[in-house]
Formats: C-alpha cells, structure tokens, sequence
C-alpha cells in the first residue's frame, strides 16, 4: 500500500519530488520543492485520500539557514501517514498556505507563524493565537531564541 | 455587537470566546486561547528525553495524563529502538483505560453541569473517585501519574489490584444504567441536547476533527484499531459511533467509550503475562542518546488522537519535539458550528467537544 503511494506521487510529479521514502509501516515522506508544496497536497488528498491533516510543524535548521515545513497527513481509508515537507531558506520564509487543501490546517498554520515566523501567504488570519497579544522579539521556537537560565543554587 | 465570554466563565475555563451577537444570535465565533501557554515544546528542546516525561505530562495532566506521556515515551522507543517486555505493554494498557474511564466520567460531569443537571456532576465525580484509587495503587499517584517511562512502566501491579479492579468495573457498569437513564434516556436532556450543533462527517474530517467527537459524527476512526499500538490489537472490542453528530450523540458517545473501556480492561487483567516491566533483561535501561532521525507516534487519548512528532540529531535531547494535541486540532469545530445559533445553545455546543485549555496551549 505505501509503495503505492510512493509510486503515484512519482508518477505524477516526476520533476518536483526531491525525496520520497517508506520509513516503516504506515509512515511515508514526501520531500517536494518549495513552489510546488500545493499542488502535491491537493493531489495527495484527492487523488490518493489523504484527507485528514494531523499537525503542522516547523523545524529549524540553523545551521544550514533552512526551516523545514512539515505537513503530517492522515488517510482514514488506506491508513497511512504521509509526511509532505518542503526546506525555505531562513532569510525569507515565506510558503503558499494549505488551508485551501486541508481547511484544518488553520491554526497549526498560524502556530507555526507566530513560533517560526514563517509566512504562510494566502491564510486568512495570521495574528498570535498562543503568545500574548504584546509579544516583542524573535519567534520563541527559533533555535537562536535561547531560554533565560534556570536560577544555581 | 461584540460579547466577549471569558476567561473568567463557568463554563468556558480558561479559554475567551469573542461573539458577534445580534440580539440573542451568535453571528461569529473566534478563538481566543494561550492563557495557559507555558512553551512545553521549547522546554522539551532543553531537557534529556528521561527529563521530558514529566514535562509532556502537563500538558494534560487533570484528565489523561497516561494518554499524554504514552504518546512521548512510545516516540522515543520507535526511534531509539528500545523493546518493551510484554507485561509492560499490558500495565500499559490497563493504566491508559482507567484513565479514559475517568476521563470521560469527568467529562460528563461537565456536561452535565452545564446544562444544570448537577445530580450527574455529583454521581460521576464520585464514581470517578473509585478509578483514581486504582490508578493510585498501580502508580502512587493521583493525577499526574507518569507511570509509563521509555522501556516500559515504573511500577508493577501491587497484590489484590485485580481482583479489586474487576470488582469495581462490575459496580461501574451497573453505574453505567443508571447513567444512561438520567442523561441518554432522559427526555428534557434529549429536549437541551438533540439537533444541537450538528457536525456532518464530512465537514468533521475536512476540518480534521479527531477522537469521540469525530465518531460522534459517524466516522468510524480510532488508532486503538487503525494503527493499533502496544497490545490492542489482541482484544475484542467494539469502535462505537454516532448517527447524528450532534450535541447528544458527542455526549452519549463518552458513555459508550466507557462500556468499550471496561470491555479491554477485563480482557487484559485475565491475559496479563507474568515477567518484568521495564528494560532489557541485560540490565541496560535508557540509552542517553537518540539516534539522527525521525518518528511519530500517535496514540488514543480520552480526547483523541495525540501525535507526537520527534526529531532528533544524535544528542541526548530533541532536537524538535512537536505536539499535536486532540483538543488543538478539534478547535476549528467551534466557529464552523456557531453560526446563526441562539447564544444559549453555545455552552452546549461547546461542553461536548470536551475541550482543556491545557491541552490546546501547551
């Protein structure tokens, strides 16, 4: 059944797949090119049944200057998890919004906006959703946001 | 208009709805959460995987604590590649069930409260209390038990739990009835509850709504089955769904759980094997380090569905840990269902999703 998946999504775009692998049972990821993020997770839900979104998350890679987007998708029918993710360079992280894709990427989007600060274009309402409203300074899930220091005794 | 409803509210907890109300009508609902926010993904960045145990759990620590952690713990082992003896698997099991027991017990409680029916709060706060004694002899504990550790379980059943535990599901399912009467078979309950808030499957997976709420609505979908983890999948039990989707099938839907719970629960308390309960019979327990990589693990907590995403460079601590909580992820119900509904319909609405505040902030 995964290497199903791994074969459509190949097929289908053959040029915009950087990587594509089964990790274990039930588990596949999908590495894709930036520009191309949408149609891959259209296609992923229509084509392939990948319907229900489970998280959103950013990781950053500082030392190559990259955030990672991963999307975590799962399919009701052929119960798999597919993992679409895309590398936006660190100085300009900006990525076209899945909301029109998967409608409950709505707040993990806007999480990931306001702990990344990564620009998610075309979401309707990107405001801090967990940060309180007066929130100053560099997004708290970056790596050079460093915590203060537990007091030594 | 604009009505602001919170944080300070019997019923909303610590969450504050903004409404937009014309008259007695709800137009628009929004969000506005984080007053519990304490940053535990980026508190689990600077602490060993051993150390983050009791962190994650505070995520949820008055409901599911064991539903919390299993998720983290079972991440761990999936990329560290630790096996866990069998009967850990099963203590497992046993200690996440009571903890949906009660879970769900505390959640009808509340919606009860909630519609005035305090007779309910009373009865199943009361019950709830005979499945926290269990959970406190198995792990010491009242609420936040932290009884699951990377490799298996902390401690061992203590001499007499089963019997004890066997005796008291057999006077919670003679409970259950009485349940049912009061709520599910109770015509003025029916009256505040039925056609109230009606989630249509389809709409409920668009929107990735998960757990009991999303089997409220018909869709039959539940990782105990779909993807099952530690030993469910040698019991025999049933996925119970709903027909309508509406405030009365997510209520009654808790209820059902229970039954299914207590169903496992005898099934595993006669099959659990003898032998130990955590590490590798070589003695070496937890691996400081995590190999570079990845996982993520999902797990059926009272609320749904927990994801736990894990990414690791080879230290001894996450280099990423995302949590993707069941109440989080069932946030976008509300302002699809609250339109053009009267204001009064808004708790109900709300109650049965169930939602905790600490478990949408982290």
């Amino acid at each position: 059944m995964e290497d199903r998946v791994v074969e459509d999504v190949k097929a289908s775009f053959p040029d915009d797949v950087l990587e594509i692998d089964v990790q274990r049972r039930g588990r596949v990821s999908i590495s894709v090119k930036r520009d191309r993020i949408y149609d891959v997770g259209l296609f992923l839900r229509d084509k392939l049944g990948f319907d229900h979104i489970a998280s959103v998350s950013g990781v950053d890679y500082i030392d190559k200057k990259e955030f990672e987007v991963v999307y975590h998708a799962w399919s009701i029918d052929k119960k798999i998890l597919a993992a679409l993710r895309t590398r936006i360079p660190r100085d300009n992280p900006v990525l076209k919004s899945l909301v029109d894709v998967w409608e409950g990427a709505l707040y993990h989007e806007r999480e990931t906006w306001e702990m990344f600060g990564i620009k998610f274009e075309g979401h309707p309402n990107l405001s801090l959703l967990l940060l309180p409203e007066d929130w100053e300074g560099i997004p708290p899930l970056r790596k050079d946001f460093i915590l203060p220091k537990r007091p030594q005794e | 208009m604009k009505l602001s409803m919170g944080p300070q509210h019997p019923v909303t907890s610590h969450f504050r709805f903004i409404l937009d109300v014309d008259g007695d009508a709800v137009l628009n609902f929004e969000w506005d959460v984080g007053y519990t926010h304490r940053g535990i993904e980026k508190m689990a960045e600077n602490r060993i995987y051993i150390q983050n145990i009791p962190v994650v759990e505070r995520i949820n620590s008055y409901c599911d604590a064991i539903g919390t952690t299993l998720g983290y713990v079972e991440v761990v082992e999936e990329l560290t590649g630790i096996e866990i003896p069998e009967r850990a698997k099963y203590l497992r099991v046993i200690a996440a069930e009571l903890n949906r027991i009660a879970s769900h017990l505390y959640a009808v409680s509340l919606v009860g409260i909630s519609a005035g029916f305090e007779t309910m709060l009373m009865w199943t706060i009361n019950d709830r209390e005979l499945i926290l004694d269990l959970l406190v002899k198995l792990s010491g504990q009242r609420i936040t038990y932290t009884y699951p550790t990377i490799g298996g379980v902390r401690w061992d059943m203590p001499d007499g739990f089963k019997e004890d535990a066997l005796k008291r599901l057999d006077y919670l399912e003679k409970r259950l009835e009485d349940y049912y009467k009061m709520m599910a078979w109770n015509r003025t309950f029916q009256m505040r509850f039925k056609n109230v808030g009606i989630l249509k499957p389809s709409d409920a997976v668009k929107l990735g709504i998960v757990g009991p709420n999303l089997r409220a609505s018909g869709v039959k979908a539940d990782v105990r089955k779909d993807e099952p983890y530690e030993v469910y999948d040698r019991f025999d039990f049933e996925v119970p769904t709903g027909k309508n989707g509406d405030s009365f099938d997510r209520a009654s839907m808790r209820l059902k759980e229970i039954e299914q719970s207590i169903v496992i629960l005898r099934q595993a308390l006669k099959d659990i094997p003898k032998g130990p309960i955590k590490g590798s019979p070589k003695g070496s327990k937890i691996p400081p380090t995590a190999p570079r990589g990845e996982a993520y693990s999902r797990v059926e907590s009272a609320r749904g569905e927990f994801g736990y995403y894990l990414v690791s460079d080879g230290k001894s601590k996450p280099y990423r840990l995302k949590i993707s909580t069941p109440s989080f992820r069932n946030l976008p119900a509300l302002p699809h269902l609250c339109r053009n509904v009267p204001l009064g319909d808004i708790p109900v609405i709300f109650i049965t999703f169930d939602y905790i505040p600490l478990d949408v902030d982290r």
